[in-house]
């Protein structure tokens, strides 16, 4: 499968050369894969440099002018350095942009606390006309760029480094969940690569005679609400697994569309309320953040036995 | 010689009617903001949205009672307008609001903001190869945020020859963070720097008259030296008259100054 940043690369090109309302503005980072677009849109690309709030703020003009705006770098310097231009260059003012960052929530995982972001999906979800992405595969980053960027709102792509490896032909679209396994005893909710995990994690509790339903949601918001709602009505049993913090990500959103329901039980795989300080590679960072199929395995084992 | 006097009192009035309001913020920037509307900006009050105008964005949104009298007094807004500042259902607030305020180019009120606005549109502008101009207006006491330099920085480095800052030289800064040599500053950073007295409604016509707007060149900069409540002279203080509304009596002081 294509590299996630290589498809960044490939979709811009792809619309920019078929739309010249696109500008591209970049803070020093993705400069080389990004010649291609340079080169075949000259005047709309620009890497503006080591300055996040000025390019957020600067792309609001660019749409007060008429163009589609995207800017693009790491996940904690446009969303949490520049949030208040995010907030009242784009949000207040009714205006439109596409935020794409590269980072996820800790795939510099041997960079520390200063390039990890574990609270987009709770820092954006409130601002007016915000739409939020994750998505985990080149197809879906595709797809989900094409059918959004010129929709005049605040488009917010989070790429993570790795895909999840699995394609869903037709299934694709902004806004709609995917039922990527069928079941009845528990649902395994997950966004981004996590859905490797859930997968791996679906199939030892189809071996214990646990059926898991896999849900992915590459839309945050607005989530797709149908579908989490008929799948938790069934099966009355919901794991949400997610690379964002405990607090205010896809899990509370779970929850709040079951919110008059009785009985239904609930579990989170997401960050603690806590620094991750450790070191290592992406996977060791999931190991000890527990992004793991034997957790997994293990909360839904514990959630299908609770009366 | 104060100019602008009834734009100066109307100002005053709308404060009043509004319960709130900067005055002497407002009294720092009337003979700007009345000179590029008067003799400067290509505006079209009939069609705000008009392709070809100027663009002017008042990065200091708290001196918007100022901008507000002079929209009015060429029609982009009414006197009911005016009159309904700060009250529900009005359009006019503390700080303008672009999506409610005919004329205004973008939504201020944090400062730092307007500026790289005004940024983004003049890079917009040129990638049109449309010819229209853009104008900001900023405080000293908002030059110390960071972003302000960062603009200054990208704007030079994008040689955006058809944006032009003017800067709002009142003292604000100096009361706590000085912006020492502030024309070289700008100059270092690569802009064409001007400095005039900013409530000399000529010296401002000359130098807005000497600006060359140009697709490729340097960003321009006026320094426009001015006194915060200019035209009153208990107004002209840093201190309490910043947000303070007058009462009947001090109302009267201030027209019986304005009629001297």
């Amino acid at each position: 499968m294509k590299d996630m940043r290589q498809e960044f690369a490939d979709t811009l090109l792809e619309v920019g050369r078929a739309d010249n309302k696109l500008v591209v503005l970049v803070g020093d980072i993705s400069h080389f894969k990004l010649i291609p677009f340079a080169n075949a849109c000259p005047g709309r690309y620009y890497n503006i440099g080591i300055c996040e709030q000025t390019i957020v703020n600067m792309a609001a003009g660019l749409s007060i002018a008429g163009f589609y705006p995207v800017v693009h770098t790491i996940s904690p310097f446009i969303v949490e350095r520049a949030y208040e231009q995010i907030k009242l260059d784009y949000s207040y003012q009714c205006l439109s942009a596409n935020i794409i960052t590269v980072g996820s929530a800790f795939d510099y995982s041997t960079l520390g606390c200063s390039h990890h972001c574990y609270t987009d999906f709770a820092l954006l979800k409130p601002l007016q006309n915000t739409q939020i992405f994750f998505p985990s595969s080149p197809t879906e980053l595709n797809i989900l760029f094409k059918n959004s960027y010129n929709n005049g709102m605040i488009n917010y792509f989070r790429v993570p480094k790795l895909s999840h490896g699995l394609d869903f032909p037709g299934l694709i679209e902004p806004g709609k969940a995917v039922v990527v396994h069928p079941g009845r005893d528990i649902s395994i909710i997950v966004t981004g690569p996590q859905l490797r995990t859930a997968m791996a994690a679906s199939s030892i509790l189809k071996a214990r005679s646990i059926s898991a339903e896999v849900i992915y949601v590459h839309t945050i918001k607005p989530l797709d609400v149908r579908v989490v709602t008929e799948s938790l009505n069934k099966t009355r049993r919901a794991i949400v697994v997610e690379e964002h913090s405990m607090y205010g990500g896809l899990g509370d959103d779970v929850v709040r569309t079951s919110l008059n329901t009785v009985n239904i039980k609930f579990d989170f795989i997401s960050i603690p309320d806590r620094f991750i300080r450790d070191y290592g590679s992406y996977e060791d960072i999931c190991e000890v953040a527990g992004f793991t199929e034997e957790n997994i395995v293990e909360k839904a084992d514990k959630l299908v036995r609770m009366p | 010689m104060t100019a602008n006097k009834e734009l100066r009192k109307k100002i005053v009035d709308v404060v009043c009617m509004a319960g709130e309001g900067h005055i002497p913020s407002a009294f720092s920037i009337i003979d700007i903001v009345a000179c590029l509307y008067g003799n400067v900006l290509k505006v079209d009050p009939k069609c705000p949205d008009w392709k070809q105008r100027d663009y002017f964005i008042l990065s200091k949104g708290h001196g918007c009672a100022a901008l507000y009298v002079v929209l009015e007094k060429h029609g982009f807004i009414t006197r009911k307008d005016l009159d309904n500042k700060s009250k529900r259902g009005g359009i006019l607030g503390g700080h303008p609001d672009r999506t409610k305020v005919p004329g205004a180019e973008a939504s201020t009120g944090s400062l730092g903001h307007g500026i790289v606005t005004a940024l983004g549109i003049a890079l917009g502008l040129r990638i049109k190869k449309f010819t229209n101009r853009v104008f900001a207006l900023a405080g000293d006491g908002e030059c110390n945020e960071g972003s302000v330099w960062e603009t200054a920085l990208v704007a030079s480095n994008l040689k955006l020859g058809n944006l032009c800052f003017i800067i709002d030289n009142n003292g604000s800064a100096a009361q706590v963070l000085p912006m020492n040599d502030f024309k070289k500053k700008w100059e270092s950073f690569g802009w064409e720097a001007y400095e005039v007295n900013g409530h000399d409604p000529d010296e401002l016509i000359t130098v807005f008259d000497k600006l060359k707007f140009e697709y490729e060149g340097q960003p321009k900069v006026i320094i426009a030296n001015t006194v915060k409540g200019k035209g009153v002279s208990f107004l002209e203080t840093h201190g309490i008259w910043h947000y303070k509304v007058p009462d009947d009596n001090e109302r009267k002081m201030i027209y019986k100054e304005l009629d001297q």
